[in-house]
């Protein structure tokens, strides 16, 4: 048990996740961050791309689409608006997802941004189906 | 003869509908338990958002946000009534739209520019009733509201506030308090009072001494946090809505059958009475008959 960590993944509907790992790979906002039993307390942004964990039953990977990570001792809580185990995630929405997000028009900052974020979240769904 | 009859009739009719509203009632309990289990499950969310926003308020920085500050006016303002789809649900939707009602008069007295939005369609046949108009109206929330389809709703309010085209929000929805009591409340979801006052004591409970290690920055967060509390609380606005209903049916549901129980039982003392002094009646006439033969 001591070195574990308690893994909580939390979405505004339900709790997706909840249970010992002994460790974890979550995207944050600037990239994949990885965590393992004994890390400092940690308030942080997530991006959008994969979570991966290693528990008792195996390795496991899900799609995280934005969010915060609390990490608090031995509990990790990950809160997100989605979250999709890798089997779970429908390509073909992905893609038109993509494409959809590729051929809209942006005429201003905002616009571009919502596009580059849109494209970043259906390629990291893509990858993670594959 | 007749009017035996014609209480044979009623007594069917009253019977079959003890059945229906029976279902009903065991269809809004299985229902609610469901709505239920949902709306437990979706506390956790926002147990954890208050406890992240307490982190944050012990990391010193002045909360400023435009989901947070107070329009300088407040001429452009939205109202999102929450009723049901069905009705045969005793008080709820009128308690709702009794809230609707004040806030339109004040609206009119103040001359505010007031925009209506509608879930449900008891909401919108009861405005229509009243020639008043809604610009949105939403038919798709039944009894498991989805967060993709609140969050929906949710960004536009926030874009609307942010942009300057709404300044206050409003919902009048039935909050869940306990199972035997909910509240028909008007509630202002935009500007968004404070983060944290939902849940105190998780708030506490919170990384007590805890230095956390903020990344990008507390700021950051909070930026991203504060829409993100919002959507939780109008969430659950529709969450409360739907346990609240099925409650609230289940509870006239029962009424119901009860009712129909103790008609059935006067309906049935009045057959047997009117049958029996036919009888009677039909016995006189015989006994009659037979002596002005003798």
């Amino acid at each position: 048990m001591a070195n574990e960590l308690q893994l909580i993944v939390v979405t505004p509907e339900t709790t997706i996740v909840d249970e010992p790992v002994s460790a974890l790979r979550f995207p944050l906002f600037d990239g994949q961050a990885g965590v393992l039993p004994g890390r400092a307390p940690l308030v942080g942004r997530l991006g959008c791309g994969e979570l991966k964990l290693s528990a008792v039953s195996g390795e496991r990977s899900y799609f995280v689409d934005g969010g915060f990570v609390q990490i608090n001792g031995k509990t990790v809580t990950l809160l997100t608006s989605r979250c999709l185990a890798s089997s779970e995630i429908d390509s073909d929405a992905a893609r038109a997802e993509l494409a959809e997000a590729t051929t809209r028009p942006a005429a201003n900052d905002a616009d571009i941004d919502a596009r580059f974020r849109d494209q970043d979240r259906a390629r990291a769904m893509l990858s993670l189906k594959k | 003869m007749a009017k035996a009859r014609a209480i044979v009739k009623r007594l069917k009719a009253v019977k079959n509908i003890r059945k229906i509203t029976r279902t009903m009632e065991l269809i809004a309990t299985a229902r609610f338990k469901k709505a239920m289990d949902r709306a437990t499950e979706a506390a956790s969310y926002t147990k954890k958002i208050s406890e992240i926003v307490a982190d944050l308020s012990k990391a010193d920085l002045s909360f400023s946000h435009p989901l947070l500050t107070q329009p300088e006016e407040q001429t452009k303002n939205v109202l999102l009534v929450m009723t049901s789809n069905r009705g045969l649900c005793g008080g709820y939707n009128s308690a709702v739209l009794r809230h609707v009602t004040a806030r339109l008069k004040e609206a009119r007295s103040s001359g505010e520019e007031l925009t209506i939005e509608v879930v449900g369609k008891r909401g919108m046949s009861y405005l229509k009733f009243q020639e008043m108009e809604y610009s949105k109206a939403y038919t798709n929330f039944e009894d498991k509201p989805r967060y993709d389809e609140v969050e929906e709703i949710a960004d536009r309010y926030i874009d609307g506030f942010v942009s300057g085209n709404i300044h206050r929000l409003d919902v009048a929805y039935t909050r869940f308090e306990t199972v035997s009591r909910q509240t028909a409340v008007l509630e202002t979801l935009l500007p968004v009072g404070s983060i944290g006052d939902d849940d105190e004591n998780a708030a506490e409970e919170a990384g007590q001494g805890i230095d956390y290690e903020f990344l990008p920055s507390p700021e950051d967060i909070l930026e991203e946090i504060v829409p993100a509390a919002f959507k939780a609380r109008l969430f659950k606005c529709f969450l409360d809505s739907a346990v609240s209903e099925q409650i609230a049916r289940m509870v006239a549901m029962k009424g119901a059958t009860e009712n129909a129980g103790d008609m059935i039982s006067t309906l049935s003392m009045q057959y047997n009475r009117a049958r029996q002094s036919q009888i009677t009646s039909e016995l006189s006439e015989i006994i009659g008959g037979a002596a002005a033969l003798d």
